[in-house]
């Protein structure tokens, strides 16, 4: 029934971005059972429960996104926004259950845990 | 190709009949051990009695009588290199020798019956001649001369031929990115959006269109790990895509040669998309749309081409069949 419904688009089109990453939570950095290495940080991603599902989301990129107080000024965009971005990518699987390790350009803050951390579509490979 | 294995038996020892047939009868002058007759039966064609003769795809034998293997898989051989020279022997052989003759490029060694030329070298002192009367009339100098300057480090040696620059590395295309494949824009002003994949560039870009009319995506490059190939596929082997490579879709930047650039002036300088860019779009769109058209799926196909794609609740790219 939807299918056949034709989209009809306007002038700049104002047809909305749907999500193209996928739901990642982040759960902690690496660590044993007393010492944490930031440089690491564990993701689970969403509907990823086991280790062999994990090989498509390797290497693909990941952002953590979040607001500060300040206006700063973001790329592709002419007006200054109070979001941010810390780029990562996803680097290897991480136990059997689907986690996933991934590393940031600079260290996630620990603020960071538990919140939700976009694990895009590419770099793609299939 | 004559086979003659019985007469080379015979004519262990003579010279004389190899000057009329072909260069693969070995010249022995003493008694031929087996594994050398073996090959030359395989080398010199039909008829001849071989246990294993094969042919490469070429028409020639291959030479099969000593063979190598590997043990395991893991790159080591049985034999070592100059093991397995010696076991095929191949130095015996006239084939071989005129092989290598070309290969160093010396043309005086030639087939069987002629006879290796020394090369001429040039003896090491000449004789000049002098001027004024009490100085002999000649001198001896050296042909080569010392050089007048040695390094004293050594010099920096220059990228090897083997080495090739990045321009020069093979490009390489995921399976799935054919042209004429409908493919996701998975970043980028138009993620979300389906293309079609027009060609493949020489620089390792896909090019890409949507058509334009359809989604608003451009005739332009972008590169293939920001794209997920589908398995729809059109049959666009009647578009003209000649004409369409890197240079073409190269920005062309205004030469900045005063420093006049005003500080203030934050303004960048918008590319003006030209007329030949606008007909080109045109011409590859109507020859896509043709294709979209004469396909099976043509309506389905162009509202495919319309609708975006995107993730929702329950949808996971790694489970789903692009």
């Amino acid at each position: 029934m939807t299918s056949s419904k034709k989209v009809e688009k306007p002038q700049g089109s104002y047809i909305k971005k749907g999500r193209l990453y996928v739901k990642a939570v982040f759960t902690g950095f690496r660590r044993g059972k007393r010492n944490q290495h930031e440089n690491t940080a564990l993701l689970k991603l969403d509907g990823v429960n086991a280790r062999r599902e994990t090989n498509f989301y390797l290497g693909k990129r990941c952002a953590y996104v979040y607001k500060a107080k300040n206006k700063t000024l973001v790329p592709g965009q002419k007006r200054l926004n109070r979001v941010r971005i810390l780029w990562g990518k996803v680097t290897r699987a991480h136990g059997k259950s689907g986690a996933v390790r991934a590393k940031f350009r600079r260290n996630l803050p620990p603020k960071a845990l538990g919140r939700r951390i976009r694990v895009m579509l590419y770099p793609s490979r299939i | 190709i004559m086979s003659t294995p019985s007469a080379k038996t015979a004519s262990a020892g003579s010279k004389t009949k190899t000057s009329t047939t072909t260069t693969t009868v070995v010249k022995t002058t003493t008694t031929t051990t087996k594994a050398p007759q073996q090959k030359l039966a395989t080398t010199l064609g039909a008829g001849a009695k071989v246990k294993k003769a094969k042919t490469t795809p070429s028409g020639k034998k291959a030479i099969n009588a000593h063979s190598n293997r590997e043990l395991g898989s893991n790159g080591l051989m049985r034999f070592s290199r100059g093991r397995m020279f010696r076991r095929r022997a191949l130095y015996r052989i006239d084939k071989w020798k005129g092989a290598q003759a070309k290969l160093q490029g010396d043309k005086t060694k030639k087939t069987t019956g002629s006879i290796q030329k020394k090369k001429q070298r040039r003896s090491a002192l000449t004789k000049k001649p002098v001027g004024g009367d009490r100085n002999g009339k000649q001198r001896l100098v050296q042909t080569k001369r010392t050089p007048r300057y040695y390094p004293t480090e050594e010099r920096q040696k220059k990228f090897s031929v083997k080495r090739k620059r990045f321009g020069d590395h093979p490009r390489r295309f995921r399976s799935t990115l054919t042209p004429g494949s409908v493919v996701i824009l998975v970043a980028g002003k138009h993620a979300g959006k389906r293309a079609v994949v027009v060609k493949h560039l020489s620089s390792g870009l896909l090019l890409i269109t949507g058509p334009h009319k359809v989604n608003g995506v451009p005739l332009r490059r972008i590169n293939q790990i920001y794209v997920i190939g589908t398995s729809t596929k059109l049959d666009l082997s009647s578009v003209k895509i000649d004409k369409l490579d890197d240079k073409f879709f190269k920005r062309v930047r205004s030469a900045k040669k005063n420093a006049e650039k005003d500080i203030f002036d934050s303004k960048k300088e918008k590319t003006q998309l030209s007329d030949e860019r606008r007909q080109t779009q045109r011409d590859i769109d109507t020859a896509v749309l043709a294709a979209i058209k004469a396909h099976s799926d043509s309506r389905l196909l162009r509202r495919y081409l319309k609708s975006r794609f995107q993730l929702w609740n329950g949808v996971l790219p790694h489970k789903l069949k692009f």
